[in-house]
């Protein structure tokens, strides 16, 4: 699991033009040179990346997808209920 | 050249496929009563789905609908194209197939969003999944994007202008306003315009559901409770005509096409920009010669995404000014849903109707208006209202817009 963060914000720099040197997990994901369509590629990604199926809808803002921490446990929790 | 000395346009036939009727009369009926087309799809799979709606045309039996054997060997996608351009060509009163000869000042553009893309989906399945063989010989025939247009083509002997258009969601707006150009430039005297789409497949809703764009619950344009737009599918076909030719041999007219415009955002894949969509209204209405004012009824794209029916909205606002709130728009896609290519097509024919019958179609499943949809969206239930000239809004993905207005017969 101490992977899950790391592997997020590889995803996040690979889909950003500029990324920025670090990203810290208390981030708001609003604050990345992130559009709509880039999060939804990198919802993808994550999934791909997690064998994992994330219910995110664009035209809904959720507190999952506030700060790339809450991705971050987000992911975690579906990872985990995966495994169980 | 002035707007003045070129050919007026008219409306003489309409033809309508959609999850809430076939046939412009059932299609109409269930607008005013405001009944939903969206439901559980029949025709794929959806266990594994997360979006588990679309507005499908349930029970389509090609065969029962009377359609001619090449019609029979092709794509839902065209046959539905057939079904809404038969209607057309009958209620028009025009003697098809036209006799050798006659066809070459006549147009068939019947564009598609995708065409024939459950044929392809099918045929990958049988090649990777079941490793057939072979694919099945029509399969090319059935997916080309232009098969709709030469069908119909075929259909009624149609030799002048014949391909398809391809803008997204804006493909019939764009297909009614080429014809409806060639017309008044003198190129052909009438001619089919709008578009078909049968879409509805497992891989393609994966790909929607990618994009994260969909609701699971329904399409709530404007509303506070909207979560994104549903898939639909189906046809809306016009017969255009130079309006003295249908004078002379006694037709029906319709409706008149007033004006037509069309812009590129030339800025985003998603999301719409107000320059784009206001400019293609404006457009439409210099083209129209009408001011804002004279505007009695907007049906809208109104997707039911967050962006679209915010950008829509502030854009009716640019153009219209202080007339956009006694302006009543309604999107009804929150009853036939998301018919892509077809949806201006489809969306054409509830503009003709309600001038026909001085009816607002409603926006149904509206709840409260979302954060800066502050328009009169004829919430829930239809009106009646008197009704003479109509705007229908067509915006798609790339930033392709296209808007009509269409008017009165003239007297």
């Amino acid at each position: 699991m101490e992977d899950v963060a790391p592997k997020i914000i590889e995803i996040l720099k690979k889909n950003m033009k500029e990324p920025p040197e670090t990203i810290p997990l208390e981030t708001p994901l609003s604050d990345l040179d992130i559009e709509s369509l880039d999060l939804a590629v990198i919802v993808f990604d994550i999934e791909d990346t997690f064998g994992i199926e994330i219910p995110y809808n664009a035209n809904e803002e959720v507190e999952d997808f506030k700060t790339v921490g809450s991705v971050v446990d987000k992911v975690k929790e579906l990872v985990a209920a995966n495994n169980a | 050249m002035t707007n003045n000395t070129k050919r007026r346009v008219v409306v003489t036939g309409m033809g309508v496929v959609s999850s809430i009727g076939t046939g412009a009369d059932d299609f109409w009926s269930a607008i005013k009563s405001g009944k939903c087309g969206i439901s559980e799809p029949t025709i794929y799979p959806i266990e594994d789905l997360q979006i588990k709606i679309a507005g499908e045309v349930k029970d389509f039996d090609p065969k029962a609908a009377g359609l001619s054997k090449q019609f029979l060997m092709a794509d839902r996608y065209s046959q539905f194209a057939g079904i809404a351009a038969r209607e057309a060509v009958k209620q028009s009163g025009i003697e098809m197939p036209l006799k050798p000869g006659e066809g070459a000042r006549c147009a068939a553009i019947v564009g598609s969003g995708i065409g024939g893309i459950s044929t392809m989906e099918d045929s990958y399945r049988g090649l990777f999944e079941l490793k057939k063989r072979a694919t099945h010989p029509l399969t090319l025939l059935k997916t080309i994007g232009s098969s709709a247009p030469a069908h119909v083509s075929i259909e009624y002997g149609i030799t002048g202008p014949c391909f398809g258009v391809v803008s997204a969601c804006s493909t019939a707006t764009h297909s009614i306003g080429l014809v409806y150009n060639m017309i008044r430039e003198g190129m052909i005297d009438f001619g089919l315009g709008g578009a078909a789409e049968a879409s509805l497949a497992w891989g393609t809703t994966r790909a929607w559901q990618g994009m994260r764009v969909l609701s699971p619950n329904g399409l709530f344009p404007f509303s506070k409770h909207r979560n994104g737009t549903v898939l639909a599918e189906g046809a809306g076909i016009l017969m255009l005509e130079d309006y003295e030719r249908a004078k002379e041999r006694g037709a029906n007219i319709l409706a008149e096409i007033k004006g037509f415009g069309m812009t590129a955002d030339a800025a985003d894949m998603v999301n719409p920009s107000i320059d784009g969509t206001a400019g293609a209204m404006e457009l439409a209405l210099q083209d129209a010669d009408v001011s804002p004012t004279d505007i009695d009824y907007i049906n809208a794209h109104g997707t039911a995404t967050m962006v679209n029916d915010v950008n829509e909205t502030r854009s009716i606002k640019r153009v219209f000014g202080d007339s956009a709130k006694d302006t009543p728009v309604s999107s009804t896609k929150s009853m036939h849903g998301h018919a892509l290519g077809a949806g201006g097509g489809i969306e054409a024919v509830a503009c003709i109707k309600a001038m026909e019958e001085n009816f607002l179609p409603p926006t149904i499943g509206f709840d409260e208006p979302g954060d800066e949809c502050d328009l009169d969206y004829i919430p829930n239930e239809g009106r009646s209202a008197d009704i003479n000239y109509v705007m229908s809004n067509s915006f798609a993905f790339g930033g392709l817009n296209a808007v009509l207005v269409f008017g009165p017969a003239p007297a």
